[in-house]
């Protein structure tokens, strides 16, 4: 019987062409929005759980000397950078701290990088095996360098994308040889990344650049923490390991406020008395609120917002995903307003076929149709309308996500589930709108819809 | 069935249709039997109220007031389904206007009854069945055509088909030659007496053309709602014999 009334649905459905076409847009527009809308946030949803995943937001700076250490009276940031405070020992010791991911000695000074006759001026950065991991760059040619080459201070150099442009252009430098500094290094990769000032750098390892420089200290640790969320109990513990290893005193650390600073205080914020850190250390989210203010400015700013060790990455990723959700529910809202509309458009074209084939709804009930055979018939038909709509609908969805995602760069990521739930949205909508008109078909008296002109 | 159990039996039966202010009286307390086998004619002018005594018998109405009995049994009490099955089973339908599927071949057309049985009948089987009955009217060949490619009679022959294929024990009427020229109306009564006389179906037919009623054998006269005479028809036409007699029909257009 069912396939019986399919029969005659189709049939129906190919009499008048343009309106089952028309009629069966509404619903493609109404599924592809609800396709599309469940790209989107699923597509947003893994976005920003992969860049809470991401290194750029777990990463915790400590670096060699203090903004304060010249003395608090007189409030000028020295030494910063430039101190012998900070010992290899010191990154292998963070290492071992609980939550710690990759832990990177760094070395940085800027010179000259030369291929033949071309020489740029640029930041060299030494560092440790783990660092390509902890910026999550991607290699288009060769690879980082190894633990083993850091173990022996090995004469090797990864190029970043931007710096190797500049030098080779579109050739691939993997083998060749630069000289850094007058120093022959070879080439082992070429390294890309989003941050324009890393891509302009040359990555040797630490220990070389310990001996380029002539020295056995280190200038930076780069921490990777395991999640997001930890950096701040991180930093503080950092901070008290670095102090006990540096025998500055054993008293326990300021409350968490300041520590997560790395150390930066307005004067007479911290308690009086205490030895002052020969260290910073700084999470991402303070480095980047702080980035390009002046030392005093951004130290003010950083002590006036108590709340600031408490914005850690995994609260900006609920903030992300607190406006995805709003995007997602805006979507929602749109994909139930076209379904409502298209399921309308369903209910229209299948009224106006109830009452164009009222005598043939009459025909059938002379010949024995039952109230449900005619239910049932124009259920079916309006269920196919919807399903076509469903099928179209997804296609569009599909081509749909794939302009989001090209055009606007917006992540869409269309699942199983999505279409499955798309196409049964459809013909739960089918149902629904189909239900009135096919009720009100089969309700018809017999001799009334026989008579019916 | 017991013969002395009629197979139709109405009682006082009324029918009024409200027409705004004016009540229109089409059944004034109409009261008949009819016995297995029977061909009744029911003549009248239009609007005598012949064609809703029909669409009440044939249960594709309800009467105002007064009972219907078929096969001893009350039709106002059956549930919706169960009217249905009977009008699928038991019931034939020949309409003055044929009421077939338009954009549906002759053949799909026939099958219909099958469709809505109480019990499903395969495809194969709808198909031969509603073929054996095409071609026991005389259009097997035209199966496949569609109603606005055959001729009024053979499109009212495709009707009969329909309406036969479920063997009815009752076939239902209504101005079936109206729209018929008189070869072709001779013919379909020729199909008729047949049908009495051959399966014993019991056949009420609505005319207004008394010539058309002297094929039955029974007439009844129908005015203003009421029946004014009923009678057994003693000078009864045979559409056979006249078949016979007519010239040969000009090729009918298919």
């Amino acid at each position: 019987m069912l396939g019986t009334s399919l029969k005659i649905a189709q049939k129906a459905l190919k009499r008048n062409k343009l309106r089952t076409g028309l009629a069966v847009l509404g619903m493609t527009i109404g599924v592809a929005a609800v396709l599309t809308m469940f790209a989107l946030g699923t597509g947003a949803q893994q976005s920003v759980s992969s860049d809470v995943k991401s290194a750029g937001t777990t990463l915790i700076f400590v670096r060699a000397g203090n903004f304060t250490r010249g003395g608090e009276e007189s409030r000028i940031p020295t030494g910063l950078g430039s101190a012998t405070s900070l010992m290899p020992d010191d990154a292998d010791a963070i290492a071992r701290i609980s939550g710690v991911k990759y832990v990177s000695a760094n070395v940085k000074y800027r010179t000259w990088v030369e291929d033949g006759g071309q020489r740029e001026y640029t930041q060299v950065v030494g560092a440790d095996s783990d660092y390509a991991k902890q910026y999550d760059w991607s290699f288009v040619k060769g690879r980082y360098f190894r633990h083993g080459a850091v173990e022996d201070a090995e004469p090797v150099v990864v190029l970043g994308s931007t710096l190797r442009d500049k030098l080779f252009g579109d050739e691939n430098p993997v083998g060749k040889q630069v000289q850094i500094h007058n120093q022959p290094y070879k080439v082992v990769g070429v390294f890309e990344t989003a941050d324009e000032d890393q891509s302009d750098t040359a990555v040797i390892p630490y220990t070389t650049a310990q001996k380029t420089v002539g020295t056995s200290s280190i200038q930076m640790i780069t921490v990777s923490a395991e999640q997001a969320g930890d950096a701040t109990r991180i930093s503080q513990d950092i901070r008290t390991l670095l102090r006990t290893r540096h025998h500055l005193d054993n008293q326990p650390v300021q409350p968490a406020g300041s520590a997560a600073l790395g150390g930066l205080q307005m004067p007479g914020a911290g308690s009086g008395g205490e030895t002052p850190d020969d260290f910073t250390v700084k999470t991402q989210a303070s480095e980047a609120l702080t980035k390009g203010l002046n030392t005093s400015v951004a130290a003010f700013i950083l002590a006036n917002m108590p709340q600031m060790d408490q914005t850690n990455s995994q609260e900006m990723a609920g903030t992300l995903s607190r406006a995805g959700s709003t995007m997602t529910a805006l979507l929602a809202a749109i994909a139930t307003i076209s379904l409502i509309v298209g399921g309308i458009g369903i209910m229209n074209i299948m009224l106006v076929s109830v009452t164009e084939r009222t005598r043939e709804i009459g025909i059938r009930r002379a010949i024995g149709a039952r109230q449900r055979d005619v239910l049932q018939q124009f259920l079916v038909e309006a269920v196919s309308l919807s399903a076509f709509g469903g099928v179209f609908g997804i296609v569009l969805g599909f081509l749909a996500a794939v302009v989001i995602t090209q055009v606007l760069g917006w992540p869409a990521e269309i699942s199983v589930t999505a279409v499955a739930l798309a196409f049964g949205i459809a013909g739960l909508t089918g149902v629904f709108f189909g239900f009135y008109p096919a009720r009100r078909a089969s309700r018809l008296s017999p001799i009334d819809a026989l008579r019916y002109e | 069935m017991t013969p002395n159990v009629p197979v139709i039996s109405i009682k006082k039966l009324t029918k009024t249709y409200q027409m705004g202010d004016v009540a229109v009286h089409a059944l004034r307390s109409v009261s008949l039997d009819i016995q297995a086998g029977e061909f009744v004619t029911v003549v009248g002018p239009s609007g005598s109220g012949k064609s809703t005594l029909m669409h009440i018998l044939g249960c594709l109405d309800q009467p105002t007031s007064g009972q219907y009995f078929l096969d001893g049994k009350d039709v106002s009490r059956l549930s919706d389904d169960e009217v249905s099955t009977v009008r699928n089973k038991k019931i034939g339908f020949v309409f003055q206007g044929f009421n077939l599927l338009t954009r549906t071949s002759a053949l799909e057309n026939v099958e219909l009854p099958l469709l809505y049985g109480p019990d499903p009948v395969s495809a194969t089987e709808r198909r031969a069945r509603a073929m054996a009955a095409l071609e026991a009217v005389g259009l097997g060949s035209r199966y496949e055509h569609h109603p606005n490619q055959l001729s009024g009679g053979q499109q009212q022959r495709v009707a009969i088909a329909r309406a036969l294929l479920n063997n009815p024990s009752i076939l239902l009427a209504d101005e079936p030659t109206g729209n018929l020229d008189s070869r072709t109306s001779v013919e379909v009564m020729d199909i008729f007496q047949s049908l009495k006389k051959e399966r014993g179906i019991t056949i009420v037919l609505i005319t207004h053309e008394p010539d058309v009623a002297a094929y039955g054998s029974r007439i009844i006269s129908f005015r203003d709602g009421v029946i004014t005479s009923d009678e057994l028809n003693t000078r009864r036409r045979t559409a056979r014999g006249e078949l016979a007699e007519l010239p040969e029909p000009l090729e009918e257009s298919a």
